[in-house]
C-alpha cells in the first residue's frame, strides 16, 4: 500500500521539480523516490495477508515481490534515461512523472482486491503508455503507434468494463472475495452471465499482455514507441498484467478451473506458435523484440494455466529473468541505434551489431548474455524460468503444451542467435560507443543478476 | 575426498576461459596457448589425485554436495558431484584426451586470427563437459549437456566467414535441440514419478518396480531420443559429417572423443531405468545397429579425409548403442575409452596432414605422403589397425567384446555388426593407402610446402598412438587370459540394474571354443577388407574418381589383367559403391528433408503469419472481435 | 405491461436507435448530435434506476461540457465535409456478420441463465442521492476515487505534453 501512496506524492512532486531552472536535478531525484517507494514497499512484508481501505487492496508478499521486480526494472530503465537527456532541450519532468504514475497503476493491478482497482489500475497504466509511446512527437511512426495504441486500447477496455459489469450482475460484487465464495458455493453451475463475464474480463487483459488474438498491436506499437518506453511496456507493463491476471484466477476463479482452462490453454499454444514463429523473419531487432515479448506472454501463460502451487514462484521468477534481459537487450540497442543515428543512418536491424564485438567488448556480452537468458540456455536465468514454468506444467499434467512450448524454445534460438551471430561473427564498422557511466552499471548489473540467478536459482527462494 | 579438490576439476578450465575470454585480444598469442592447455592439463592432473584417492578409499561411490541450488515445491535440486566409476572413467578421457587435445590445438591454430578466442571456447566446452560427467543428477548433466551443445556451436561455426559452415553450426545445433526436447521432457516425466532428480534417488526407488513398468519405457525412450541428438544416430546424425566445417582439433575433441559419448555416457548412467525396459533396449539396439550400418556404408565412397572420418565416428557411435541395446554396459564404455583413443588420434593426424596441405582436405589430391610426414603416418597407422579391430589394438577388444555380447544376444545383431566391422576396415584403409601410399596428386606448389608438423602436434599424436595401440589391455578377456580390469571395475556401478534383472548380468555362455571362433572371424574379415583395399587402392594404384568424370575407372578396370580383380569389382565393391551412394543420397536427402523441411515450414509460415500484421486498426480489430466471438462461441454455446 | 416496463422499452429502443445513428450518419456533427441524444437517452435509464444524481451529472458532464467541446473539435477542423467511404463494402458486411454474431452468442447465452431478483420491500428509495453516494464515495471506495484523479492528473499532463509545440521535438 505504501508505495501506492508515496508514488502518487511524489509523481506530483516530480512534476512540480520540473519548474526548476536546472533539470538535472531530476533524474536523481526520481531514482531516489524510487528507491523510497521499494523501501516503503517491504513495510508490510512478512505481515501475512492484509488488507487496506475497506478491502479495496490486498498485500501479502507475493504482491510485494511483484511490485518490487516492477520497481526495480522501472529504476533500471529510468537510470538508463541518463545520456539522453544532456544533449537534447528536453522536458523530462513530465515524462518522468508519468513513469512514476504509471507504476502506481502497475501496484494498483498486483494487489487489487475490488474489481474496481483493476480497472483504474489498468486504466492509469495504459493511458501513461499511450501518452508515452507517442512521446516522439516528430516521429510519424511514433504517432501512428500512439493512436493504434489508443484505440485499440480503448475497445479492448470497452470489453473488459462490459464484463466486469456482468460479473457484478451474476455475483453482486465487485470483491474478489466475494466472487469467489459465490463461486465455490455454485460449482460449474453458476450462470452464463458469469461466465461471459469471466470471458470478457479475461480476453481486456490478455490484451494488455499481448497475447494471440489480441496481440496485434503489439509489434507496430513496440516498434513505433521511443525505444526507452517500448522497454518500459515490455517489463513493467507485462509482469504486472500478469500478475493480475494470475491474481484474478488463482483468488477467485479456481473453482471453475475446468471451464476456464482449456480456452487458455487455446490461446496460449497459439501465443507461442504467432510469437516464436513470426519472430523469425523479422529484420528488425526491435520488432524482434515485440514478438519475443509475445512469445513469454505465451510462456508466462503456461505457468497461469497450469495453475499448481509452483505457478507463484514460476510466474515471479520467469517475469524477473524476463525483464531483466529485455532491459538490457533494449539497453545495447539504444546506444547502437543511438550510434547508428548521429551517423546520420536509423538502423535498428540485427546488421546494426554487425562486429559489435571489436569495439565494444562489454556491449556485445552483455547482448549475447540477454540474448542467451532469452533464449533459455542454462546457465542463465532464463534457463530456470523456462524450467519452472515447464515444471508447474508438468505437475498439472500438461504435457503436450510442454511439447509445443520446448519446440517453439528450439525456433526461439534462431532468431535470438542472430544477434549474438552479429555482434560477435560478422564484420562491422562500429566504432567505440561512449557510455555514460551510470548506464554502464545499470547494464553490468542486469547481465550479473542474470547470470547469478542463472548458477544459482536459490537465491532467489531465499529472499522470498 | 575433500570437495574443494573436487570443484577444482571443472573450475580450472572456467578459470581458463574467463582469462582468455575477457583478455581476449589483450593476452599474447604464447601465453593464451599456455594459459588454456594448463586449465586442461590441471584438472588432468586433479582427476588423477581423485583416482587414486578413490581407489584407496576402497572404491566407494560417494556423492559430494556443494550447496543446496533450488528448491520448488517438494523438489529440491543440491549442486552436487558424484564421484564413481563411471565419472571417474569420463573424467580420465575428457581430461586427459582434452589436454592432449588443447596442446595440439596450440601448434595447429598458431596462425588463426581468433587464437584467443578458439582457446576460450575450447575451455568452456570442457568446463560444461565436466559439469555433464559430474553432476549428481539429472538437472546438472542437462545443463552440461546445452553447454557442450552451445560450444560446440560455437566452435562449429568458429571460422564464420563461410556462410555454409553457419549453416553447419546451426543445424548441428538445432538437431540438438531437437534431441535436447526429449532430453527434457524424460527429465520432467522423472521428476513427475519419482519426486527427485538424483540419481541414487531415482534409482533407489527404480529398483521397487517390475521390468518392463510402462512409466519407465516412455521415461527411457525420451532420454534416448535426447541420446540420438548428442550421439549422432539415426534419424539425427546428419549434422555430426557437416559439423566437420569446425577447425581440426574441435573435431577430434567434441565430435569424437567426448561430447559425442555423452549420450552414451547418459544411457550407462541410467542403467537401472534401462535394464527395467526391454523394449526401449531392443530400440537401442536397432538404432545402433542401422546406424552403424548405414554410416560405414557412405563412408566408403567419401572423399574428404574429415568427412570419412566424421561418418567413421557416427558409425562407431552406432557399436556403442548396440553394445548398450544387448545390456552390455562395460563393452560400451570400453569402446567410449578406445574408441576416444584412436579416433581423437585419427583425427589429429587427419589435422596434421591438412596442415602440411595447406588445407587440402580431399584425399584424391593426397598420395605418397608418409615419406614427408614419417611420424604422422605411423601414427595413423596406428590408429587405422586399431579401429580396424586387428590385435593387439585397442579396437580389437573393444569391438570384439560388443560383437560376442551381440552374438549372446541375437545372431542377426552379430552378422551386421560383423558386415559394418568389415566396411569400417575397408574404408578406413582406403583412406590410410589414398593418402599415404603411391605418388603425389596435389600441385607443386602444396608438393614443395609438405612438412611434418611442429613438436606440439606430434607429441599428441604420439602418446595417443602409444594408448591407441596398447589401451585395449585394460580389457583382456578371460579367454584370452586376462581379467578384464575394466569390466571388474565397473561392476559396482550395477549393482541396482542386477537386482532387478539378474539374468542380464550372469556371466557368458559361450564356450571358449566359441569365442575363438567369433576372434577368428572377425580378425579375418578385418583383414581380408585390408588387403582389398590394398589391391584396390595400392596395387592397382585407383584413385576415385573426381567429381566432373562420371566413372573412369571403369576403363581402368578393363586394363587389368587379374580377372579376379574385376570378379571382385563386380560382385562386391560395386554393388557396395551403388548401395553406398543409394544410402548415401537417400538417407541424407530423407533426413535432411525432414529437418530442414521443419526449418523451411517454419519460415514460410513465418512469411505468411506475418502478413497478417497488415498495420490497419480496421482490420486489428476485426481480428479481435473474430477471436472473441470464436471464445464466447465455443464457450457458451457448444459446452 | 407496467408503464415503467413500457417508458424502458421506448427508452432502450431510442438509445439503441441513437447509437446506431450515431455510427452511421455522415456527417461528424450528425453523429456528436445523435451522441447527445444517447446520453440523454442513457440519464433517463438512470432515473428508471433511481439514480437520480448520476442522471443529472451524466448530462452536464457528458452530454453538456463533453459533447460541447466535441462540436467545437469537429468545427475547428472544419470536418463538415463528408468524408468518403474507406472501407469497402465487403468489410462492411463482414464486420456486421461478425458483431451480428456476437450479439446472438450474448443473447442466447444470456437467455439460458438465471437473472438476479430483488426485494422491493428491502429497497432504500434514498440509495442514488448525492448523500448516499457521497458516503460510499468517501468511505468504503475511497482509494479509487483519489486514485481516479491520478488517472485525470496523467491524461493532463500527457495532453499538454502531446499538444505543446516545441522546437527539437524528440525527448528520449
Amino acid at each position: 500500500m505504501y508505495p501506492i501512496v508515496l508514488l502518487s506524492v511524489l509523481g506530483i512532486v516530480v512534476l512540480f521539480l520540473g519548474f526548476m531552472k536546472s533539470k538535472s536535478v531530476l533524474l536523481p531525484a526520481t531514482l531516489l523516490f524510487l528507491v523510497l517507494a521499494l523501501a516503503s514497499n517491504f513495510i508490510d512484508w512478512n505481515q501475512g495477508k492484509v488488507l487496506y481501505f475497506y478491502e479495496m487492496l490486498a498485500v501479502n508478499n507475493l504482491t510485494l515481490a511483484f511490485n518490487a521486480i516492477v520497481l526495480v526494472s522501472a529504476f533500471m530503465i529510468v537510470a538508463m534515461t541518463r545520456g539522453f537527456q544532456d544533449q537534447e532541450e528536453a522536458q523530462p519532468a513530465e515524462y518522468y512523472g508519468i513513469m512514476l504514475f504509471s507504476l502506481v497503476g502497475a501496484f494498483m493491478i498486483i494487489g487489487y482486491e475490488h474489481l474496481i482497482m483493476l480497472f483504474v489500475g489498468i486504466e492509469i497504466l495504459s493511458v501513461s503508455m499511450y501518452i508515452l509511446t507517442g512521446s516522439d512527437k516528430s516521429n510519424l511512426r511514433s504517432n501512428e503507434a500512439a493512436l493504434k495504441y489508443f484505440l485499440m486500447g480503448a475497445f479492448a477496455t470497452g470489453i473488459m468494463l462490459f464484463g466486469i459489469a456482468l460479473l457484478y450482475g451474476a455475483t453482486g460484487s465487485f470483491n474478489l472475495t466475494d466472487i469467489q465464495s459465490y463461486v465455490s458455493i455454485q460449482g460449474r453451475g453458476v450462470s452464463y452471465i458469469l461466465y461471459a463475464g469471466l470471458l470478457l474480463l479475461l480476453i481486456g487483459m490478455l490484451f494488455k499482455v499481448s497475447a494471440a488474438p489480441f496481440h496485434f498491436w503489439t509489434p507496430d506499437v513496440y516498434d513505433g514507441a521511443p525505444t526507452i518506453f517500448t522497454t518500459f511496456m515490455s517489463t513493467i507493463v507485462k509482469t504486472a498484467g500478469f500478475a493480475a491476471i494470475f491474481r484474478l484466477l488463482s483468488h477467485s476463479f479456481t473453482p471453475i478451473y475446468s471451464f476456464w482452462w482449456i480456452t487458455l490453454a487455446a490461446i496460449t499454444v497459439l501465443t507461442l506458435l504467432v510469437g516464436n514463429i513470426i519472430a523469425v523473419y523479422q529484420n528488425s531487432f526491435k520488432r524482434m523484440l515485440a514478438y519475443s515479448s509475445i512469445s513469454h506472454a505465451g510462456y508466462l501463460l503456461i505457468a497461469v494455466t497450469s495453475l499448481s502451487p509452483q505457478t507463484e514462484n514460476a510466474i515471479l521468477f520467469y517475469s524477473l529473468a524476463y525483464s531483466i534481459a529485455t532491459i538490457s537487450a533494449f539497453g545495447v540497442l539504444m546506444l547502437v541505434s543511438k550510434k547508428k543515428a548521429l551517423e546520420g543512418q536509423v538502423d535498428e536491424s540485427y546488421a546494426a551489431f554487425n562486429g559489435l564485438a571489436a569495439q565494444n567488448p562489454l556491449l556485445a556480452f552483455v547482448l549475447a548474455v540477454s540474448m542467451l537468458s532469452l533464449a533459455g540456455i542454462p546457465l542463465t536465468a532464463g534457463f530456470w524460468g523456462k524450467f519452472f514454468v515447464f515444471g508447474s506444467a508438468v505437475e498439472r499434467g500438461l504435457v503436450w503444451m510442454l511439447v509445443v512450448a520446448v519446440l517453439m524454445s528450439a525456433v526461439g534460438i534462431y532468431y535470438y542467435f542472430r544477434a549474438i551471430i552479429a555482434a560477435y561473427l560478422k564484420e562491422g564498422d562500429i566504432g567505440k560507443i561512449r557510455i555514460a557511466p551510470f548506464y554502464r552499471i545499470i547494464l553490468v548489473v542486469a547481465t550479473a543478476m542474470t547470470i547469478l540467478f542463472g548458477l544459482a536459482p536459490g537465491i532467489f527462494e531465499k529472499l522470498l | 575426498m575433500s570437495a574443494s579438490l573436487l570443484v577444482l576439476i571443472p573450475l580450472l578450465p572456467l578459470i581458463g576461459f574467463l582469462i582468455n575470454g575477457i583478455g581476449f585480444r589483450r593476452i599474447p598469442r604464447g601465453a593464451v596457448g599456455i594459459i588454456g592447455s594448463l586449465a586442461a592439463l590441471g584438472s588432468f592432473a586433479v582427476s588423477v589425485v581423485v583416482l587414486m584417492a578413490f581407489k584407496e578409499a576402497g572404491s566407494t561411490p560417494q556423492v559430494v554436495s556443494l550447496f543446496d541450488w533450488i528448491s520448488v515445491g517438494e523438489l529440491s535440486i543440491p549442486f552436487s558431484f558424484q564421484i564413481d566409476q563411471l565419472s571417474l572413467l569420463m573424467l580420465m578421457i575428457v581430461t586427459g584426451v582434452g589436454s592432449l587435445i588443447h596442446v595440439y590445438s596450440a601448434g595447429y591454430m598458431k596462425e588463426d586470427e581468433g587464437f584467443g578466442k578458439f582457446f576460450a571456447f575450447l575451455n568452456l566446452f570442457l568446463f560444461f563437459m565436466l559439469l555433464l560427467v559430474m553432476g549428481s543428477n539429472y538437472v546438472i548433466m542437462f545443463i552440461g549437456w546445452e553447454g557442450v551443445g552451445l560450444c560446440s556451436y560455437l566452435l562449429i561455426g568458429f571460422w564464420n566467414k563461410n556462410t555454409d559452415y553457419n549453416n553447419a553450426a546451426r543445424k548441428a545445433f538445432i538437431m540438438n535441440r531437437i534431441g535436447d526436447l526429449g532430453f527434457l521432457l524424460g527429465i520432467f516425466t522423472i521428476i513427475g514419478t519419482f519426486g527427485s532428480v538424483e540419481f541414487t534417488e531415482v534409482f533407489r526407488q527404480a529398483t521397487g518396480l517390475p521390468v518392463g513398468d510402462p512409466v519407465v519405457v516412455v521415461i527411457t525412450l525420451l532420454l534416448f531420443v535426447g541420446a540420438t541428438g548428442k550421439s549422432a544416430q539415426i534419424p539425427l546424425f546428419t549434422w555430426l559429417p557437416d559439423a566437420m566445417a569446425g577447425p581440426t582439433p574441435v573435431s577430434a575433441l567434441i565430435h569424437a572423443a567426448t561430447m559425442v559419448t555423452a549420450g552414451i555416457y547418459m544411457v550407462i548412467r541410467s542403467n537401472v531405468l534401462f535394464t527395467l525396459a526391454p523394449a526401449t533396449l531392443e530400440v537401442v539396439a536397432i538404432i545402433g545397429t542401422a546406424t552403424a550400418l548405414l554410416a560405414a556404408s557412405i563412408g566408403l565412397l567419401q572423399n574428404d579425409i574429415k568427412k570419412v572420418l566424421a561418418y567413421s565416428t557416427v558409425s562407431q557411435l552406432g557399436y556403442m548403442f548396440l553394445a548398450l541395446g544387448v545390456m552390455a554396459y562395460s563393452a560400451s564404455m570400453f569402446h567410449v575409452i578406445t574408441h576416444a583413443f584412436f579416433k581423437a588420434l585419427l583425427f589429429l593426424g587427419a589435422g596434421s596432414v591438412i596442415h602440411a596441405m595447406s588445407g587440402e582436405q580431399d584425399i584424391r589430391f593426397m598420395g605418397g605422403l608418409r615419406k614427408k610426414l614419417p611420424i604422422t603416418f605411423i601414427t595413423f597407422l596406428i590408429g587405422t589397425i586399431a579401429i580396424a579391430g586387428i590385435p593387439p589394438f585397442a579396437g580389437f577388444f573393444s569391438k570384439d567384446e560388443i560383437l560376442a555380447h551381440a552374438f549372446e544376444h541375437n545372431k542377426v545383431l552379430w552378422v551386421l555388426g560383423l558386415l559394418g566391422s568389415i566396411m569400417t576396415s575397408f574404408y578406413m584403409f582406403r583412406l590410410l593407402f589414398l593418402t599415404f601410399f603411391g605418388s603425389f596428386r596435389g600441385t607443386h606448389e602444396q608438393a614443395h610446402h609438405l612438412h611434418e608438423s611442429p613438436t606440439s602436434m606430434t607429441l599428441p599424436l604420439i602418446v595417443l598412438a602409444v594408448f591407441s595401440a596398447l589401451g585395449g589391455f585394460m580389457g583382456v578377456p578371460e579367454v584370452l587370459g586376462g581379467t578384464h580390469q575394466l569390466a571388474t571395475f565397473m561392476s559396482p556401478l550395477y549393482e541396482g540394474a542386477r537386482q532387478v534383472n539378474p539374468a542380464a548380468f550372469a556371466a557368458t555362455t559361450l564356450s571358449h571354443s566359441e569365442e575363438y571362433l567369433l576372434m577368428g572371424i572377425s580378425v579375418v574379415a578385418a583383414l581380408v577388407a585390408a588387403l582389398a583395399a590394398y589391391v584396390v587402392y595400392v596395387r592397382r594404384d585407383s584413385v576415385p574418381a573426381p567429381e566432373t568424370q562420371e566413372r573412369p575407372a571403369l576403363q581402368r578396370v578393363i586394363y587389368h589383367k587379374y580377372y579376379i580383380d574385376e570378379l571382385y569389382d563386380a560382385v562386391f565393391v560395386k554393388p557396395i559403391r551403388t548401395l553406398s551412394a543409394l544410402l548415401f543420397s537417400f538417407g541424407e536427402f530423407f533426413i535432411d528433408l525432414v529437418v530442414n523441411g521443419t526449418g523451411t515450414l517454419v519460415k514460410v509460415l513465418s512469411g505468411q503469419l506475418r502478413r497478417t500484421q497488415t498495420g490497419s486498426t480496421g482490420y486489428y480489430i476485426f481480428a479481435m472481435v473474430v477471436g472473441i466471438v470464436l471464445i464466447l462461441f465455443w464457450n457458451l454455446l457448444l459446452r | 405491461m407496467s408503464p415503467t416496463l413500457s417508458l424502458f422499452y421506448f427508452l432502450s429502443f431510442l438509445t439503441v436507435l441513437s447509437a446506431l445513428m450515431v455510427v452511421f450518419a455522415r456527417s461528424p456533427i450528425h453523429s456528436v448530435l445523435y451522441l447527445i441524444l444517447t446520453f440523454f437517452c442513457l440519464s433517463g435509464h438512470y432515473i428508471l434506476l433511481n439514480a437520480q444524481f448520476l442522471a443529472a451529472v451524466n448530462i452536464i458532464v457528458y452530454a453538456g461540457a463533453i459533447m460541447v467541446l466535441f462540436l467545437f473539435v469537429i468545427m475547428f477542423l472544419n470536418m463538415k465535409k463528408e468524408d468518403e467511404e474507406s472501407k469497402t463494402n465487403l468489410t462492411k458486411v463482414a464486420a456486421v456478420i461478425v458483431a451480428g454474431t456476437l450479439g446472438v452468442i450474448l443473447v442466447g447465452a444470456f437467455r439460458k441463465s438465471q437473472v438476479g431478483t430483488y426485494n422491493p420491500y428491502a429497497h432504500d428509495s434514498q440509495v442514488g442521492m448525492v448523500e448516499s453516494l457521497g458516503h460510499m464515495l468517501f468511505r468504503e471506495y475511497l482509494l479509487p476515487f483519489e486514485l481516479i484523479s491520478i488517472l485525470f492528473l496523467v491524461a493532463m499532463t500527457g495532453a499538454i505534453m502531446l499538444g505543446k509545440r516545441e522546437v527539437g521535438e524528440r525527448h528520449f
